[in-house]
Parts: C-alpha cells; structure tokens; sequence
C-alpha cells in the first residue's frame, strides 16, 4: 500500500496543472448567471449586490436597521504563510430603497476565515477561528476599533466545520453550531463547555453561559425557528432534508453519553443543504407561510419544504424550487427573509465547492466574486421596512404583533438591548391588553430575555389554550432554559397533556430537573398515546436522570406506581447491570404487557450473566415465539456471550434442544457450544462431522458444517489445533463422499487461521497449489487477509509454490475486497500464479484521456451499468435514498464533484474520501482485524458498519490496535472489469447526476424507488406452488425477496425484472413489494402510471389498482406488494406516493437497501 | 499607547512594595508556556510577554505559547478527530514543548480541574507529577503558577458565587505550592496578587463611576482577563517571578509588544493550523501535500524574532 500512496503523492503536481487545464471557470457576469435561473411561478430575481461590493460570502444576517451584515473570506480554505489574517464583515445596505444595495461598509478585517456573523449589543458577534469575538466602533458608523473575546476553545481540525451558523434565537440567545471533526473546549464561569464532534450551541452572552442545545450532523449549515419557536435544521452532507430539532436530542453521528438511539431528518434521501429560512409575512402568499428554505449548493438549487404536523414532531415534503440553474458558479448557501419581506439568498459564487477533495490552493477555487439574490414575488407588495431604532417601547412592543417574523426578532433584539428598567414597566402593561396569545409568546421570550433567567416568568401563561404556545412556554420554563422550580406535580400534568408537542417539552424539559420525582412526572406520558418521537424524550429523560432516581429505585423508594409499563420503559431504556434483578422481578411478576415482554428478553441477554442468559433460551424455545422473534433472541445470546464473555450456565439442556433445530437458531446454538467452551457437546460435534464423510445420508449444509468447526474451534485449545488441522491435510478423495471431505478440509483451513496461524498458512497453501479456481476460494483468503498475521504468514507459505493462475487471481480479487494493504501476499500471489505485475496507479495523463472519454459518453448505458449486480454499486450507494448506505448517497454527485475526481474516484476510492465515510480499521486481542464506518463507541462497545453494512460490535477492551484510517471501504478494481467506452459512460452517468436540466436531477416527486422482488428460485417457485401467489403479500412467509430499484427517472424497468410462471402454462409473473412509513395513520394515494395487468395488495387485503389507487393506512411500516401478470404489461412502472385532501396521514416511503 | 496615563496612576498605587527573589534568566533562554485560556489568550494581548522581555532588556528571551483553552494538566483539551484517547491527549501537550527544546517550562493549570472541588485534587495532582517527569527530558527549568482568582461582578449572587469558587482555586494553588516545593521547583503566585488587584480594582471603579464598559472589571465574566485586564495586572506577573518594571518604561513598549503579538500570530498558525485533518490527520492523502507550508512559517517567525530582539536591545540603552 505504501507504494501506491506514494505513487498517488508523485502524481499529485502533474494532475493539478492538469486540473487548471480541465478548468471550467464560467463568465462572472451576474447578468449570465441570472437567466440560467428557472424560478418558482409567480416570483422573480434580481440582483441585490455582487462584487465588487462583496466578495466570498460565507453567512448573512440583518441588523434592526435593515442593514444587511455579511462574513466573508478570501482566505478560505487555508491562509498562506506569512500573511496576516484580512477576512472581512461587511455591511450592506440599500439606502435609496431601490430593492438593490447601493452601499458597502467594511465593519470590520483582520479575521481569520469568519464563519458567523450576528449583529448586536452594540456591534456584532464573529466567529474567528477558535474564538467567538465581539467586534464594535467606537463611533457609530465607522470601522470597528475594539475586539473583546468572548469565548474561546473551538476546534479549527477543518475550515468548512468550524463553528458558524449565527442566529439570534426567538428568546434572544445566541445560537451557533460546529460540525463532526471540530473538538472545542470552551472555558465558563460555570465550567469547561466540551463538544467533541457536531452540534448545536446555546450561548447566552449576558451570563457567559453556554450550552448544548443538541449532538450530531455532519454539516448543520441552516437552523431556523419557525413562530412558535420550535427549532429547524439542515445539514450539509448528510442527506435528511429537514430536521426538526428536540432538545437536548441525538442526531447523526453524535457523540455523548447517549448514542445508542439517535432521531434523524424528515427527508431522508434528499440532497445535502445549506441555510434555512422559514417563510413569513405580508409579501409572501399564504400558502407559502411556514414553508422552509434552504439550499441544495451542490445541485445549484434553491429548496422549498412544507411542514404539517405529524405527532409531536413534523412531516416535511419538498416542493416545486425556488430557484434551480445550471450555472456550475451559482452556489446558494445562505438564506435570510429581509426587511422588505422579500427572501435574499447569498451566493457564495464559486466553481469549487470540495473541501478536502480539490487542492486547497487550485487555482480554480474562485477568491474574488460573491453575490446576494432576491426574490420577490410579482404583482404583491413589498412589506414597509419598520422603524425600529430610536422607536419608543410601546412601539416596539407593537412591532411584536407583525406578521413578519423578521419584525418581531428585530424589535426583541432593540427592546432587549434597552434593558429591562426601561422595558418592564411597560411590557407588564402590555401583556395585559394582549389577547392573542402568540403576541403572548413574544412577551414570554422578551421576558426571558430581559430577565435573564433570574426572573419568574407568570405560572399562570401556562394557561395558554394554543398547544404551540404551551409548548413554547413550557421550554422557556424549563430547567434547561431558567433553573426555576415548578413543582413535579406541574410538571406531571403537561407530560400528560392533550398535545403531543406539549408532552414532548415536558418530557425534556423533566430531564433537566435533576431529581428523582422528576423520572415519575415524565412517566405520565405514557399514559397518552406515544409516537416515535415521544419514545425517544422519553428514553433520553430516564437515562438523563438515571443518577437521580435509580438509588431511589433501588431502596424501595420509587415505584412508578407499580405500574409495569412504565417500569419496563425504564429499565429498558438504561440497560445496566443494575437492573438484571428488577427485569426478573418484573419478567417474574407476570403483569407485563405482552408487547413489551420481548424486549425485556433483548434487554437480558446485553446485561444478564450466565442464568439469565438460560432464561432467555428457556423462553425463546416456547412454541409461541414466532420464528424471526426466535432468531432474533438466540443470536443476541450469542452476541451478548461474545461481547461479554458470559460464563455457561449450569444447565444446558435448552442449548441441546436448540442444537437439534435447523437454521439461525441452530447454528447460533452450535456456536453457544464453542463459546462456553462445552466438553461433553465437543465430541458429538466432532463425530457429526466425521459420519458425514463416509455417510451420504448424513446431509449438513456447507453453513452448518462451517458453525460447527467454528465451535470447535472457539475451543481453542491445542486438542481443537490438532484435530482442525487434521482436516486440513484430509485427503477428500479418500472419503466416501469426497464433496463433503473437500467442504471440511477447505473450511477448516479458515477455522484454523483463528487459532494457528502458520500451520493454518501452510495447509491453505499446499490446498490451494492443488485447488481448482471456484468461488469458494474467496473464503479461504478471506480467512487470512481478516487476521493481522494472515497477510504475511500466507505469503511467506506461498513462497515456491505453484498456483494456477485462476487461483491466483482469485488471491488479487479477495485482497481488492478486503481492502486491506497487503502488498507482500500480492507479490506472492503474482509470482505463484505467474501472473503479469499487479495494476498500477494511473497516471494523471490516463486520468485526463479517461475524463476527455466521459465527456462524449451515453450516461443512459451508464445508468445501465450502476445498476449491475455483480459491480455492486447500488448494494452501498443509494440515489435519492434508495440504495444501500455504507457509501454516500449519489444524489447530487455530478453536481458538486468535477469529473477527474469521480474518475479517480472510481479508480482509487482512498484517494479522497466524503467526510463520515472513512473507514476504521481496528485489530482485536485475538488478532482479528475489523474494517468498517464508525457509528458509534459507548458502554465499552466499537460499533463499526462493514462494507456488507453488517453492523458489527467490538469490545473496546479487546481493541489492541486502532491505526489511523485512510481508506475507504470502496474496494479497488471494482471497475477492472469494465471495458474502456463502459467506464466512459458510468463516469458520464456519475457526472450527470444531480445536474439541473438534465433527467438525473434530483426530483421532489416522491416516487417509489426502493422495491423488493422474488426471484425465480426453486424454493420460491416451490412455495408459490404450494400456496397461491398471493400468498407473498401475507405477513410472515418464507420467500426469499431480493433488492430492486428504479431508474433515476422514477421508472422501474420491467425488462431488468426477473419473472417466472408457477406452473407451465400460466402467465409470466413478476412479484414485487415496497414499505411505506405510516406515522400518522389515514388515507393516502399511489399514482400509477398505468394499471395494465397489475394486482395491488395493502398488506394481505388486495386493493383495486387504479390510475389513483387509494389506500386507507394504519400506522407502522405497511407493506405494498404489486404483482404483474407480464403477459398483459410491458410498459415500466411508475408508482407516486401523494396526498389524499385533508387527510391526517403522514407517510414516508422507506428507502434503504 | 500602551497604558492609560489613569491606569499608570493605579498601577503605580497598588503595585507590590517588596518583590520576592527573581527567577533567574539566561541569555538565549527558550520558554514554553503551557495552560489553558489565560495563556492562550495572553498571546493575542502580549502585555505579559512584553513586559517579561522589557524587565530582562540585556536577555534575549523567546517565548513559545502553547496555551490550549479549555486545557487540564492531562491535555483533555488537545484531542482531535483522530486521536482523543486520554494517552494521546496528553502527549499532545509533552510532545511539541520537547520538541521546542525549552530551557524554562511555564505551566499555568488548575483552573478547570478546580471545578471538581476538594475531591478532583488527588487526580489534579497526580497528573501533574506526570507532566512535570514527563518533560524532564530537556532539563528545563520549571515554574509552576498558581490559577487565577476570580473577579466577582455586580450579578445578582455574584460576590457568593465568587467566594466559593475562590475557595476551591485556593486549594489548587496550596497544592501546586506544595509540589513545586517538593520537586524544588520556583512556585509563580498569581492568587494573592490578583486577588489584591481585584479588589484595588473595586475601589477604583467605585471612586471612578464613568469608567468605559470596557475597563469596569479587569475580567469579562469573572473568570477571563479582559485585554486591559492582562495590562493592569502586567505587574502582578512579574511579581509573581520577583520582577518589577518601571510602568512608565513599560509605557514604551508599543512597538515591541506588536512585534511579540506578530510574532506569536505566525507562531500559532503555525503550531495549531486550520484544517490539521487534512494536513498531519486522517484525510493527510487529500492536502497532506500543502503541509510543507507549515515550515514555510518558519522564516516569518524567525524574522519578526529578530525585529523583538532588536526592540529589546533599544529598550536596555
């Protein structure tokens, strides 16, 4: 591997002049870049400001004035030796009220790439690097003479994560976020503030008090709040679409002490975003109130998403765009509603968006060009920018009464910084002659503003009757929020209350109160009915308070009322040692719901030891545990031995009826036998195997025959060494049934590499200088490229052996899958098999002719060819969400990425890596060496996603070497066996992708993608003709369904389907399934684009299949199962998800693998 | 200007009367300072730097900061993306300070692990007997300093708060006494003299109604030395190594405490650069190549190093 590092180094000058060469620098005039804009019906564009008057925009906000403050760099992404550090705020403002800037104001330079920017208490807030700064002129309207640091600790490990996204909350807090990589360690009079990965910051600069409002995201580049103050956000890599932000929550890939659950984006499968706005106010039609904006930067595209409720949280659905063009320039990143009411959108105008990806210093990275958008819509007024500076209190108060969000956050921010002796006095006036109680909530949140968190805010505003002001109120009352005392009992009533938002702010704001009465409140909430959302507050709480009331629990203290639900949910949700007797108790007490009993079973086997482990298979074994509950519990017992090194229990008789049975079961309890090292069982297992060689009546499977040696060899003593290498040098021809002899000699030589690696080295060698070249193979390599010490050991075996080439090749082939360096068994392999050198890198002029190809290429073959099976591509890599997810989703690909570096991509996966997909490579006590995506390390536990999007857990203990990753999980040479106009036109169709006005733009259309299909096999065909077809569509069947998905068009092509006939003379038939994500339940419809010779089934009921075929949902995950007579269709097919009018339902297609 | 005529005034009036014995500098003496956001910040503000060179004007003195905000004698606040195990953590404060080839260490902690009272003091100093054996490799001379007290404000329980906080930090600071003692290291005392301060500070500002927003405390929230916060207490540093300085000398040292400021900015992207993944971290394959930039600051440190050097030298005649 090293060679070919250094290979990639030495390439590095040559492909970057090459880059220059490639360069695709558009013309600047914002002119040109404006008529590329297809904008929503209805609205327009103009130009607000461009350079000269800014350059590099990076974030935008407004002070109260309508002056318009805006960070930028020319320093990004790297500042140059020697240099000083000159980024600039700047400050823009349309004086003439013409809709267009005519003034530039240079507020402050001297910065180090500023990221953020919020105008306030006398001047505005940066951030500059590792610091917050506040920066403010002496004389109004000058330069900013004085820098006060304000916070300082921030991580800097990368310019596109540091901290950034400003914004003033609704309750006048500042709110800012950093993203994955940044470790920021910030110094309060309270404490150090640590956040070692993404989030979201609360800040309050009055107290210098600062807190972690939520965990994770990779990029969240837009947060907003929309009236009631509930919380929005975007991220800008991974692909969610909206956000809806609890507090305190878990998002993608936080870090923290409580990963194991995190909530995700309404949207998944969307394209990465940048910004977000929420619409509101005069100028906007009506039906544009509340919509979220944000920006697909990558795809050149302004967004619209409309939110409705959906429970506690948010449905979120894409609409027709804001703006989308084709200008590889036009880079939208932030959005901001102004004083006007129009939307204004910054531009940060450059033809390189990579980060890590492109050269810091390539000289395309544009330096000098920014622009700032408007949009306005035709034939509607424009809103009177509001006098709010120099405007007396009960003015200002009024202003709080604006239909215009921006009037109302503007007016807090000028009534906030006259203090609260000049604004109390009137403000208590106020609130008493308002009636609507939103104007309510605006007082609420200047209150605390003003008060600072010291004052009381009126008990009785909790009175409200709108659910979304409640909600509002009861965050500001929380403890999070004020540290006040209101009594559990209070507290008890809103976890319970009518709303489901309502409960939802109870219940965290019950994890910040810090005592044990305070697990009890929020336990009410499940005596209101429960959606996914409140399921997880409510974990969150009980774990939060975990110190607080478990003592109390232990003493006899607290009860939950003796109410098994909720002790269930408790127990549960803290999983610890602590609570192995109360499970019992409860599991022993008899009174737990039914649907609760199976995972307090799970919750057993992570935390039980030897005895409960047995109970465990006592209770699976029962004849009314449906299978896949069976499977599911047997293999945690394995895993929970595995990962803990659980002890056997005394009695194993359940384990022996375990092991009579066939499947999952049964080779999890064969395993069971190795793991707890059980004697007595070693000899039965070692004489199965033996009778099967000279006993063709003795029929194992090749899985139940490798479960087997596994168990021997988990023995790991030197009895299981001899006997497994004794099956090593089996001579399989001497056996009465050679097949089976072959099978044991060659799994065992991959047993045996777990427990002696050089005799295990030796065998494989001389087993492979006699083997034939079958697939098989593949294992055997695997079993040495997967052990630290394989790599070598077998290539030092293979010295002077012979293989037949084919053999050989099959070593490259599993060395490429494995992605592991291992460069001395490629020499010994090369040389065994006396194959030519191994591929080489290419070389940049290679890379140039390869791009030069793509560019005249058919990306519609190139589709073709993404979606072959055996390249593999779509088992990690899903479009518009549907695929798998080890690798990023290509939505948007071709959009942001130039085309040499997605030929290069294709060709060295390592070279350059999206940031949350690099692999991490640890290697184990036992020498076991494990490649995979991080997703989470707590509770002692590694869990890595492997390239079979496996997700497997490690012991941390048992970690011995954890090297740094620079690889990806992308094998090398998946695209060897292409031919040359092939990979021309997959490059092609990877560049296309995402392009704007092209047909692989991204789509708000929600159209099902993700299908399941049967395959012709015998033991479908078999079961089809033992039942009926449609039989596939009932719950709980056997057949076997294998992925399918459709065209980036939304098309599914029939031709790509594989069909069969039941019997020999009836119809083709093809049988496919997807699952829709019901969370509130209701009607929905499915468009079709043609009804021809299909059969629709909701779940098992059949449903007439019509051009709008209506469906009545349940909530949960429903299964829609489409069976196609092909004699009677030929035409592809194209199902869309829509809406029925006035319908509750919420329903999300699943996407996925 | 370095110091307000008013603040010379102030300065003059509560400075120390008796100095206890200097901490000895040498010709070509090279100083690490290590701690958390108080000497982080120092060196975007440079009065305590600078005055340490003006007091030494026959000396040439380079100082290196490696002040990490947020930082713990166990280098809590140094880990990154790829590394925050608590044994890399902590190499990345031994590593660079030995690769400086510091002559004299400054270690400025106790601060942040104060906060975890009484109890965290086995672990605090524990910890720090780690850190000071492992930089005996360069056989530098130590200075252990006290932490700061803080500074009540006029918040509501303010002055409560403060007192407790102070009793804490009280107790770090006996305790690095002690080691310092022990291992017969020189023992820096910020406590006492910025406690004084602090309270000079608060007759001040209530003989002085009109004072600035900027200049009412000498910290922005009772725990970080504002800008003027560092040059008010310039004296009380020096102090603590037994040093003193003509404040109206000091008032001279304009120039020289820009070039330090320069200096240290070069220094410090240098040191800490953005984008650290990129360059030395996992995604090295990427811009791993624009890492030979980093010793491209080299030249640039080194000639603003002569510019102090020569500011220093003007400022002996």
């Amino acid at each position: 591997m090293r060679h070919i590092i250094l290979a990639l180094l030495l390439a590095v000058v040559p492909s970057i002049a090459f880059g220059q060469g490639n360069a695709k620098v558009p013309d600047p005039d914002p002119e040109l870049e404006r008529k590329t804009f297809i904008v929503a019906p209805g609205f327009e564009v103009n130009l607000w400001a461009a350079d000269p008057l800014l350059a590099k925009p990076i974030q935008m906000n407004w002070d109260p004035q309508g002056r318009l403050w805006v960070a930028t760099s020319e320093h990004y992404p790297q500042i140059k030796p020697g240099e000083k550090a000159n980024d600039k705020i700047i400050i823009l403002e349309d004086t003439k009220g013409e809709g267009k800037a005519d003034k530039t104001t240079i507020f402050a330079d001297g910065l180090l790439i500023p990221t953020g920017i919020a105008p306030g208490d006398g001047g505005a807030y940066v951030a500059n690097s590792t610091e917050i700064v506040h920066l403010s002129a002496s004389k109004p309207g000058e330069k900013a003479d004085k820098r006060r640091v304000v916070l300082s600790g921030f991580g800097t490990e990368d310019t596109h994560h540091i901290i950034h996204t400003f914004r003033w909350g609704p309750d006048c807090h500042l709110y800012f976020n950093q993203s994955i990589y940044i470790h920021s360690h910030i110094e309060t009079p309270t404490g150090v503030k640590r956040l070692n990965a993404g989030g979201i910051w609360r800040f309050n600069p009055d107290k210098t008090q600062l807190d972690i409002f939520a965990r994770g995201w990779v990029n969240t580049w837009g947060h907003a709040f929309d009236k009631y103050g509930q919380s929005f956000a975007t991220d800008g890599a991974n692909g969610e679409g909206i956000n809806h932000v609890v507090i305190g929550g878990y998002y993608p890939t936080a870090q923290g002490p409580h990963t194991q659950r995190i909530l995700h984006g309404l949207n998944p499968g969307s394209p990465k975003h940048c910004g977000l706005e929420i619409i509101s106010g005069r100028h906007f039609p009506d039906d544009w109130q509340g919509d979220c904006i944000t920006n697909d930067f990558r795809g050149h595209r302004v967004c619209r998403f409309k939110l409705s409720d959906d429970g506690s949280s948010y449905a979120s659905r894409e609409m027709t765009e804001v703006i989308k063009s084709n200008h590889p320039a036009f880079r939208p990143i932030d959005v901001k509603m102004g004083p006007d009411g129009a939307l204004y959108i910054a531009d940060w105008y450059n033809p390189i968006i990579q980060h890590g990806e492109v050269d810091f210093r390539d000289p395309r990275r544009d330096k000098t060009h920014g622009r700032i958008w408007r949009v306005t819509a035709k034939g509607r007024d424009l809103v009177k920018p509001p006098k709010l500076v120099g405007a007396t209190v009960p003015e200002l108060l009024e202003q709080l009464k604006a239909p215009e969000q921006w009037t109302r956050d503007q007016a807090k921010r000028v009534l906030k910084e006259m203090g609260q002796e000049k604004v109390l006095p009137e403000l208590q006036k106020w609130i008493s002659t308002v009636e609507d109680e939103r104007h309510l909530l605006e007082a609420v949140w200047i209150l605390e503003a003003l008060e600072n968190g010291e004052g009381r805010l009126k008990l009785s505003m909790l009175d409200v009757k709108n659910p979304n002001v409640l909600a509002a109120v009861i965050r500001m009352l929380s403890p999070h929020n004020r540290g006040i005392t209101l009594a559990e009992k209070n507290w008890a009533t809103y976890a319970s209350d009518d709303h489901p938002r309502a409960r939802l702010e109870a219940i965290r704001a019950l994890g910040g109160l810090k005592s044990p009465q305070a697990v009890d409140a929020a336990m009410k909430a499940l005596d209101s009915p429960m959606d996914r959302t409140l399921d997880y507050a409510l974990w969150l709480t009980v774990r939060e308070l975990e110190p607080y009331w478990m003592p109390e629990f232990q003493a006899g203290k607290l009860t939950f009322g003796g109410d098994a639900k909720k002790l269930a949910f408790a127990l549960n949700a803290v999983g610890n040692k602590d609570t192995v007797k109360p499970v019992l108790t409860l599991i022993d007490g008899g009174k737990i719901p039914k649907e609760n009993l199976h995972g307090l079973y799970v919750l057993l086997t992570q935390i039980g030891g030897p005895e409960e482990l047995n109970r465990v298979l006592t209770y699976a074994i029962g004849k009314e545990i449906p299978n896949a509950k069976r499977d599911e519990l047997v293999l945690a017992v394995e895993e929970g031995v595995r990962l803990r090194k659980v002890a056997r229990p005394r009695d194993i008789s359940v384990l022996d009826q375990f092991t009579k049975q066939a499947g999952t079961t049964g080779r999890a309890a064969i395993r069971l036998i190795g793991h707890w090292r059980i004697e007595e069982r070693r000899n039965d297992l070692m004489a199965t195997l033996a009778l099967s060689t000279v006993d063709p009546e003795v029929k194992l499977s090749p899985e139940d025959c490798a479960a087997m040696l596994q168990a021997i060899a988990l023995f790991g003593d030197a009895k299981a060494k001899s006997y497994l290498a004794d099956w090593c040098s089996y001579n399989s021809k001497m056996a009465k049934v050679p097949a089976q002899g072959a099978l044991l000699q060659r799994l065992s030589i991959a047993a045996l590499a777990g427990l002696d690696m050089p005799t295990a080295a030796e065998k494989a060698a001389d087993f492979l200088a006699a083997a034939k070249a079958e697939p098989e193979l593949l294992d055997v390599y695997a079993a040495f490229l997967s052990r630290k010490a394989g790599v070598p050991a077998l290539a030092k075996a293979l010295a002077g052996k012979k293989l037949n080439p084919d053999v050989a090749k099959l070593g490259l082939q599993a060395v490429r899958g494995s992605t592991l360096p291992a460069p001395e068994l490629v020499a010994a392999l090369t040389k065994a098999g006396d194959l030519a050198a191994a591929r080489k890198p290419p070389t940049p002029d290679e890379v140039k002719a390869l791009v030069a190809e793509a560019m005249k290429a058919d990306p519609a073959r190139g589709e073709l060819i993404f979606r072959r099976k055996e390249l593999q591509c779509m088992a990690c890599h899903g479009i518009g969400g549907a695929g798998g997810q080890v690798g990023p989703d290509m939505t948007s690909i071709g959009a942001s990425a130039q085309p040499d570096y997605l030929v290069e991509s294709l060709l060295l996966p390592s070279k350059a890596i999206k940031e949350g997909y690099h692999a991490m490579r640890v290697v184990t006590a036992d020498d076991k060496v494990y490649l995979g995506v991080k997703i989470r390390e707590s509770d002692g536990l590694l869990v890595l996603r492997t390239a079979e999007d496996k997700e497997v857990a490690i012991p941390v203990k048992d970690i011995v070497e954890r090297p740094q990753a620079k690889q990806s999980l992308m094998p090398e040479g998946l695209t060897d066996q292409l031919t040359k106009q092939e990979f021309a036109d997959l490059a092609a169709f990877l560049s296309q992708l995402g392009k704007v006005g092209t047909p692989y733009a991204p789509s708000k259309a929600r159209i099902v993608r993700r299908w399941q299909v049967i395959d012709p096999t015998p033991e479908n065909q078999s079961l089809f003709r033992r039942g009926r077809v449609s039989a596939a569509a009932e719950p709980d069947t056997t057949f076997l369904w294998s992925p399918t998905y459709s065209l980036v068009s939304g098309d599914l092509p029939l031709a790509s389907l594989p069909k069969f006939s039941v019997w020999r003379d009836t119809a083709d038939l093809t049988v496919l399934r997807f699952n829709l994500d019901v969370t509130t339940a209701g009607a929905a419809k499915l468009k079709l684009n043609s009804v021809a010779g299909l059969a629709v089934f909701l779940g098992a009921s059949p449903v007439e299949p019509k051009a709008e075929t209506l469906l009545d949902l349940k909530t949960g995950v429903q299964t829609v199962t489409v069976i196609i007579d092909r004699s009677k269709r030929t035409e592809d097919l194209r199902i869309e998800l829509d809406d029925v009018k006035d319908s509750p339902a919420r329903v999300a297609i699943v996407g996925g693998k | 200007m370095f110091l307000s005529t008013a603040l010379i005034a102030f300065t003059l009036a509560t400075r120390a009367e008796s100095p206890t014995k200097p901490f000895e500098f040498k010709d070509g003496d090279r100083i690490v300072w290590l701690g958390n956001t108080l000497v982080e910040r120092e060196q975007r503000y440079g009065y305590w730097e600078t005055a340490l060179i003006a007091s030494n004007p026959d000396k040439k003195i380079t100082v290196r900061n490696l002040g990490w905000s947020g930082d713990t004698v166990h280098g809590e606040a140094r880990g990154r993306f790829d590394f925050n195990s608590a044994d890399k953590c902590f190499k990345q404060i031994v590593e660079p300070t030995l690769e400086l080839k510091p002559t004299v260490i400054f270690i400025c902690y106790g601060t942040n692990e104060s906060f975890e009272g009484k109890d965290g003091l086995p672990k605090f100093e524990k910890g720090l007997e780690k850190l000071l054996d492992a930089l005996k490799p360069v056989n530098a001379r130590i200075v252990l300093f006290s932490p700061l007290p803080v500074e009540p404000n006029d918040t509501p329980g303010s002055i409560k708060a403060a007192e407790a906080r102070n009793a804490d930090l009280k107790l770090y600071a006996d305790s690095i006494a002690a080691i310092a003692k022990k291992r017969d290291l020189r023992y820096a005392d910020l406590f006492t003299p910025l406690s004084n301060t602090f309270a000079a500070w608060k007759k001040h500002r209530a003989s002085n109604p009109h004072l600035p927003d900027s200049e009412r405390f000498l910290t922005d929230n009772t725990v970080h030395l504002t800008r003027h916060g560092y040059g008010i207490t310039l004296l009380d540093f020096l102090k603590s190594l037994g040093y003193d300085l003509d404040v109206r000398a000091a008032d001279q040292t304009g120039p020289l405490r820009d070039a330090v400021i320069a200096k240290n900015e070069q220094f410090f992207n240098k040191w800490r650069p953005q984008n650290e993944t990129y360059l030395f971290g996992f995604r090295k394959q990427e811009q791993g190549r624009n890492a030979k930039e980093i010793a491209e600051f080299d030249p640039f440190i080194e000639k603003l190093e002569t510019e102090i050097d020569t500011l220093r030298k003007a400022l002996k005649k």
